[in-house]
């Protein structure tokens, strides 16, 4: 904001502020209350002394970290308080219990979207419009080149790879929450008839899910398998850390395949050393931020994570929008 | 048709990294395509001179033109994705509605026969209606290589090689045949392909092409358990490494990148014609300081390769010579499967008959390659050491049972080269990669020590792995100092070792040196910035040398 003085949220070196509720969002430092848009590691930190999501989050989030912690949970839409500001969760179709947070307090509304995307995902709830006055916007994928396919395109293309290769074991490497669940459903929406192994990483948030009452395709766990397994012709769900990992080697004559949203650069690409990459997202991808903010009506916006130097430079030029830069504070 | 069938094709190369299957790929395709189809193929996929119909950068303007579209948000997606041809065709993705047009295939011929070329006859504004109209009529699948094909500029890690071996499998050929056939200009057209895949070898098809090179390996140590004599040792030339080919009366000179360049070097061939003999010899072209009798610096050798039909004053100022090495015809007589003594025996008698028929300017431009005869294997160190002193850069090393094959085969010639000259140097500035390399700064620029200031002395972007190049490119984001454009300057803290062949004066460069082949050879994370070189000290590696 231009007088700096009445910013409802800053950015402080711990992460997203707001200081009349004394609150953090997804701090990257142990901090005295967090709320969490989502489960992902990246957007969670171990020693906070209270934390705040929806349930959803806060039963995947138990399960990662296999321990109690201190974490009140509400649904969304639901509206609390803390002192004085009105809070509540609305769902950003990023992956399950993944929520735009929503700050009121004295008739001006601030929306944090958090990870967000708009297209369909079965895996979770759909992105909610919220209307308000400032938004904070992810800009992840912010450059017009990222388009994202379908989803069943992408699916089609991988079952297409995997049932091409019948000789080989297709192994692909894809986040273990969220978008393995995600590809899994949509794989299963495809004509795939081969196994399926998983990670034991992917098969625990599988589980997770099928607990919050989400379908997910079954698959065998890998760890369970016994030494003499033939996996050719089957697929083998990786996080993409154990990429030329050792445990690799254990088998024979593979094709490997990475899925993400950085995959429809063939640059990245190659230098990713995958055979193979698809390109699925679970990020708004350049259509889908500007589509976010106009329909938000919001007049200000923020962009948050990511490429944000040509969305502020497109904006400023239609001038149809105010664009902020946050201020770095201490 | 076969845009699509072509489309689909680079698709599948570019996704495979294996050789095997590459060939595997190449052989279906050609097998179930047409021969005119194949033989563009084989010109896009091979094609070094591709033709190129549209800069990338008016593919660009034209986009922004068309479309209305700021040229900044181009050139920023530019710097992630590195390649014109692919920025434009991520971005139509956002211009072009759904499948509701009736989509046509398109064959390449009628591609790069007809349509494309009529582009450059067309005025500003047509030329825009005719991009457009190619743009919106292609399925969304196939842009990547329409676009790829407009701006000249198709790399898929496909080799001549590669194409090589999946036809003389598709045949059943020997390789060293197609290798052949594939030298020298491969014009498409129905013929050429069918030429290409023809089980017949007629004698006298080959007549006008150079044959494939014999390469020389990397020195390897165990050679040195067999007897000195074994082996035939000449100096390593840094020049153009070219085959002479007089066949009928006409003289052609071709490179190992398979130019023909008759044209920049009229001398030669006026000299090369007097000669009553037919053949192919292969040599290195080189420009000679005959004065010192030493040859002059490559940059010079460009300079002149470069200059088609120069002027008698650049011919005297920058002097060709051609080296002999080896004999691969004679007057029709194919000599390659004969052993290398033979060959350099018949090269040296003919060579003697011709310079002592001719006149002497034959003699100051046609030259041999001295042998050079060391004892022992501690005289080739010692011989290797001091290269450097007649302007060589090492040791040819061959062996004299070996016959002349196509490529690198293992055990027939080794180049065994001079250590290389090091200066460790200040990283200053920075530049973002293109193609494979886009989003990263990997064009690195070095500096040295002059009255306590740094001075630029080197550019390289060659030499540091993969982590490496990561590990620099998220430095030199966060130790930034300015930035211009897609250079950004660096706080000088990094220092790295680099080798270069040769170093040279030049006018052109603040510094005042100029080096050859730079490249990063270690990053010496155990130096601080005051322990780099000094200017000094690389002048003093140039007189020294």
């Amino acid at each position: 904001m231009t007088e700096g003085i009445t910013d409802l949220i800053k950015y402080t070196s711990s992460g997203l502020y707001c200081e009349v509720a004394d609150v953090w969002i997804d701090p990257n430092k142990p901090v005295k209350r967090a709320i969490i848009t989502h489960a992902h590691m990246d957007h969670f930190t171990l020693g906070c002394n209270e934390y705040i999501s929806t349930y959803e989050t806060a039963v995947i989030i138990k399960e990662r970290i296999g321990k109690e912690i201190n974490i009140k949970t509400y649904d969304y839409e639901k509206e609390f308080k803390i002192n004085g500001i009105k809070i509540s969760f609305h769902p950003s179709g990023h992956i399950l219990g993944s929520s735009q947070i929503k700050f009121s307090f004295a008739e001006e509304i601030w929306l944090i979207t958090g990870d967000y995307k708009r297209q369909k995902d079965e895996t979770c709830k759909e992105y909610e419009i919220v209307k308000t006055d400032y938004l904070i916007s992810e800009s992840t994928f912010g450059l017009p080149i990222f388009k994202w396919d379908e989803p069943q395109k992408t699916a089609t293309d991988i079952t297409k790879w995997v049932n091409s290769s019948q000789e080989k074991t297709s192994i692909l490497f894809c986040y273990s929450l969220g978008k393995a669940q995600r590809l899994l459903n949509e794989i299963s929406k495809t004509n795939f008839i081969n196994n399926i192994y998983t990670h034991s990483s992917i098969y625990r948030m599988n589980n997770c899910y099928k607990k919050l009452g989400i379908d997910i395709l079954e698959t065998k766990k890998l760890e369970q398998t016994k030494n003499n397994t033939d996996f050719k012709g089957s697929l083998i769900l990786l996080p993409p850390a154990l990429n030329k990992s050792s445990s690799l080697k254990n088998f024979k004559d593979i094709q490997t395949g990475f899925a993400s949203g950085w995959m429809s650069i063939r640059a990245l690409r190659k230098r990713s050393g995958y055979d193979k990459g698809f390109s699925i997202s679970d990020h708004a991808d350049w259509i889908a931020i500007l589509r976010t903010i106009k329909e938000s009506k919001a007049k200000n916006v923020f962009f948050h994570h990511g490429d944000s130097e040509s969305l502020n430079k497109y904006l400023k030029e239609k001038n149809s929008i105010n664009v902020l830069e946050f201020e770095y504070k201490k | 048709m076969s845009l699509k069938k072509f489309s689909e094709l680079f698709i599948d190369l570019d996704s495979c990294n294996s050789k095997n299957k590459k060939i595997g790929i190449l052989q279906n395709y050609f097998y179930s395509n047409e021969a005119l189809e194949n033989s563009w193929t084989i010109y896009l996929l091979t094609g070094k001179k591709n033709k190129r119909f549209i800069s990338g950068r008016s593919l660009k303007s034209l986009f922004s033109e068309i479309y209305e579209y700021p040229l900044w948000l181009i050139d920023s997606c530019y710097l992630k994705v590195g390649d014109s041809a692919e920025v434009i065709t991520l971005l139509l993705r956002n211009m072009i509605p759904g499948k509701n047009i009736k989509y046509q295939d398109v064959s390449l011929d009628e591609l790069l026969n007809k349509s494309f070329p009529e582009l450059s006859i067309l005025k500003e504004d047509d030329k825009k209606l005719r991009v457009k109209e190619i743009w919106e009529n292609i399925p969304i699948e196939n842009l990547l290589v329409i676009n790829k094909i407009l701006t000249g500029t198709f790399r898929v890690g496909v080799s001549i090689g590669l194409i090589t071996k999946s036809i003389a499998k598709l045949i059943n050929l020997d390789e060293a045949i197609i290798s052949h056939r594939l030298m020298g200009d491969f014009i498409p057209s129905e013929e050429s392909y069918k030429l290409l895949i023809d089980k017949k070898i007629n004698p006298s098809e080959l007549n006008y092409k150079p044959y494939p090179f014999l390469l020389a390996n990397t020195f390897e140590k165990r050679i040195i358990d067999k007897s000195i004599n074994d082996f035939q040792f000449e100096w390593k030339w840094d020049g153009i490494r070219i085959q002479l080919i007089k066949r009928s009366g006409k003289v052609s000179i071709w490179t190992r990148g398979q130019d023909l360049v008759n044209k920049s070097f009229p001398e030669l061939v006026e000299q090369i014609s007097s000669i009553k003999d037919n053949f192919v010899i292969d040599g290195e072209l080189l420009v000679w300081d005959f004065k010192q009798n030493l040859p002059l610096n490559f940059s010079l050798l460009q300079k002149r390769m470069n200059r088609k039909a120069p002027s008698r004053s650049i011919q005297k100022s920058l002097p060709i010579i051609f080296i002999a090495y080896d004999l691969l015809e004679i007057n029709g007589e194919d000599q390659r499967d004969s052993i290398l003594e033979i060959r350099r025996n018949t090269l040296e008698k003919h060579l003697y008959n011709w310079l002592s028929e001719s006149k002497e300017e034959l003699s100051n431009i046609f030259k041999i390659s001295d042998l050079i005869y060391p004892k022992n294997w501690e005289e080739v160190e010692t011989f290797k050491k001091n290269s450097r002193d007649n302007g060589t850069e090492g040791l040819v090393i061959k062996n004299k049972k070996s016959i002349y094959t196509p490529g690198r085969k293992k055990g027939l010639w080794w180049k065994y080269k001079v250590d290389p000259m090091q200066l460790d140097a200040v990283l200053i500035y920075a530049k973002g990669g293109s193609g494979i390399r886009a989003g990263l700064y990997t064009d690195y620029s070095f500096a040295l020590w002059k009255d306590g200031e740094l001075i630029k002395f080197a550019s390289a972007y060659s030499g540091l792995n993969n982590t490496e190049i990561k590990e620099l490119d998220r430095w030199i984001r966060k130790n930034t100092i300015e930035r211009f454009g897609p250079v950004r300057s660096v706080r000088p803290e990094m220092v790295f070792e680099i080798s270069f062949e040769n170093i040279q004066i030049s006018k052109r460069h603040k510094s005042g040196i100029a080096v050859r082949f730079p490249r990063i050879t270690k990053w010496r994370k155990d130096k601080l910035i005051k322990d780099a070189d000094t200017l000094e000290n690389a002048q003093k590696l140039m007189l020294n040398k």
